[in-house]
């Protein structure tokens, strides 16, 4: 790195340039990271809450939590199923709904099993043993203006859901949750309008459905068999995000736009490096001539761009992630992840160093000779 | 004649271009240079002097004929050692001095011991010694856009010699600097050759430095003319 420090030095203007482009680059990176994470987050939340170490569709090629439906038959076959420790019909539907107030909600109602692991902690209010309609339903909406306390009115069915607790942050598909014990959720979802005729009860089979069984899994080994066996498909957890509404349209977006960006970066520092290995021919036929080996060439012009990208980059995202960490206090959608930041700068360096070793490649093609002069 | 040989040219011919566009740049050449002499070329342009030094400094192969660096058979090394030959046996004056731009003169040398490994304290003292003799030691830290014509030529020569070089091989290095300061660097190269015993081939324009050679060779349209000058006969 002898010779890739003082030309670093030397020609510092022209490095400052480029590496304050990769510096913007990894400074877009690390908020675009952080506003990926932030807009999953918000998709998929409430799945990340879940106990359950597994979720099983119905089959599908594309398993949905909303268009899945399953029924009794497949969870009591789920409940024998050797390796899975416990499991809970659970049903999930989007409703617009009104509050007491008037006020336009959409609220995802989740039907669980009260008593069971899918059953939500309860921050503020009471328990679904104190109220069997009451739900309890997501922070999200209490900073939408619900109150504990509020009659929550879904449309087109009528079904009314006293709110009697709240529960953290739960998301699914960006839209708040609201838990019902699952009788409830399976009058609103199967019922008719308005629940039974006075007088009259609801069918018994209507309590036979639900949209998703999820499961506690000790030993995986046989979920596959089982799911053939049953009829359904078994997700873990952070798979079935896959199931969620719009997440995985979500996701490739926000994939193509950071492969986009390193993609730029690297035709950058490509170009950069492509136009200053030409312009330093002289000196490269130079220090050829002098009996370096095209190696050391090499070696010492990847340590240079090495050099740059990581300092370019190292300071870009340390301004990005203080940026980051003041919008994560605003309430904006925003998350960072270290994971995920980690991963979308480790991909700019590689690909930084992949465009910049292309071009550095020509240093091969110099000949020693013209160090002999202008006279060929 | 008892000295070792440093430098031997065998029967070298060059054909340089291709197809029908061929160039027969050297032609049966033959030379001999023991250490701690130094030889001067002449001859008009396009006569082959260039060619001879890139043959002798392994920059070019030969079509024919060998080349001796001392005990090393160059013509028979493949590129890479031919690069490695360069790096610890020869050492190279360019005309223009072609120095790096963003080294300063100490580390023009230095870039040389980094190429032949990690260099020690000792390579920082035999550089800033090298500096020394060329009359450049206060201006060690000096990049050569801080050093004048002849300050840059002298910078070359000490990094010619850096690597210890059985060969010192110098093209033109007169050309850009007025009378005065071309003879100080020629008779420094002259006395550079005494005192460190290398065998040095320097192709020069200037018939006024010639007579700082110990030996002159005349070169037409690729051949080295028989020994006609006085000193040369001399000292045959
Ligand atoms: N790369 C080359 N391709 C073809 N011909 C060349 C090349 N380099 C030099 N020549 C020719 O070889 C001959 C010798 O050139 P050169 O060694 O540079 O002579 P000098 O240094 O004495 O001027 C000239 O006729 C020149 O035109
Ligand atoms: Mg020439």
């Amino acid at each position: 790195m002898f010779l890739a420090l003082r030309d670093l030095a030397f020609a510092k203007g022209r490095f400052a340039l480029m590496a304050t482009v990769i510096l913007l680059v990894a400074f877009l990176m690390v908020l675009l990271s952080g506003l990926s994470s932030g807009l999953i987050e918000r998709n998929v939340s409430g799945i990340k809450l879940m106990k359950a170490t597994h979720i099983a569709f119905e089959l599908d090629n594309i398993p949905s939590y909303t268009n899945s439906f399953v029924d009794k038959e497949m969870w009591e076959a789920w409940a024998k199923v050797p390796g899975v420790s416990a499991m809970t019909p659970t049903g999930i539907t989007a409703f617009n709904a009104r509050n007491s107030n008037g006020t336009a909600l959409t609220v995802a109602l989740m039907g669980v099993v009260p008593g069971s692991f899918m059953e939500p902690n309860v921050l503020a209010g009471a328990t679904f043993a104190s109220d069997p309609r009451g739900v309890i339903i997501s922070d999200e909406l209490i900073e939408k203006g619900v109150k504990v306390g509020d009659v929550i009115r879904l449309d087109r069915v009528l079904t009314e859901l006293k709110v009697i607790g709240t529960a953290a942050h739960a998301n699914i598909g960006h839209v708040p949750i609201a838990y019902a014990p699952l009788p409830l959720w399976q009058e609103a979802t199967y019922g008719p309008p308005g629940g039974p005729p006075p007088g009259d009860e609801l069918p018994k089979v209507l309590f036979d459905y639900a949209s998703v069984i999820a499961l506690q899994v000790s030993d995986p080994a046989q979920l596959k068999k089982a799911d053939d066996e049953i009829g359904t498909v078994t997700l873990s957890r952070e798979e079935s995000f896959n199931a969620a509404p719009a997440y995985r349209e979500e996701v490739l977006t926000v994939f193509l736009i950071q492969g986009f960006m390193i993609f730029v970066s690297a035709m950058v520092v490509g170009a950069f490096f492509a136009v200053w290995t030409i312009q330093r021919t002289p000196e490269i036929g130079l220090v050829k001539a002098l009996g370096a080996s095209t190696g050391y060439l090499m070696r010492d012009a990847l340590a240079q761009a090495l050099v740059v990208l990581t300092s370019a980059i190292a300071v870009g995202g340390v301004i990005g992630y203080m940026l980051g960490r003041y919008i994560d206090t605003t309430g904006v959608s925003f998350k960072l992840e270290s994971a995920a930041v980690g991963l979308n700068i480790g991909l700019l360096l590689v690909a930084g160093l992949i465009g910049a070793a292309l071009s550095i490649r020509r240093i091969g093609s110099v000949d020693p000779i013209i160090a002999l002069g202008a006279e060929r | 004649m008892s000295a070792a040989i440093g430098l031997a040219a065998e029967h070298v011919t060059l054909v340089l271009g291709d197809g029908d566009q061929q160039i027969t740049a050297l032609n049966d050449v033959s030379l001999q240079i023991t250490k701690g002499e130094c030889v001067a070329v002449v001859g008009p342009s396009g006569s082959g002097k260039s060619s001879l030094l890139a043959v002798c400094g392994g920059l070019r192969a030969p079509t024919k004929g060998r080349i001796r660096i001392g005990e090393t058979d160059l013509t028979a090394l493949k590129d890479s050692q031919r690069t490695g030959v360069r790096r610890s046996k020869i050492g190279f004056v360019f005309q223009q001095s072609n120095l790096v731009p963003s080294l300063s003169a100490l580390d023009q040398l230095m870039l040389i011991a980094h190429v032949n490994g990690s260099p020690t304290k000792a390579d920082e003292n035999r550089a800033m010694k090298l500096l020394d003799s060329v009359g450049l030691a206060a201006r060690a830290r000096r990049r050569p856009g801080q050093l004048s014509g002849g300050e840059c030529q002298r910078v070359g020569i000490a990094r010619a010699l850096m690597n210890r070089p059985d060969v010192l091989l110098v093209d033109e290095p007169t050309s850009m600097l007025d009378h005065n300061r071309g003879t100080d660097i020629v008779k420094l190269l002259a006395t550079q050759t005494k005192e460190h015993g290398v065998a040095t081939l320097m192709v020069t324009h200037d018939a006024s430095m010639l007579s700082w050679a110990d030996r002159v060779l005349r070169m037409e349209d690729g051949r080295v003319l028989p020994a006609s000058s006085p000193m040369a006969t001399a000292a045959q």
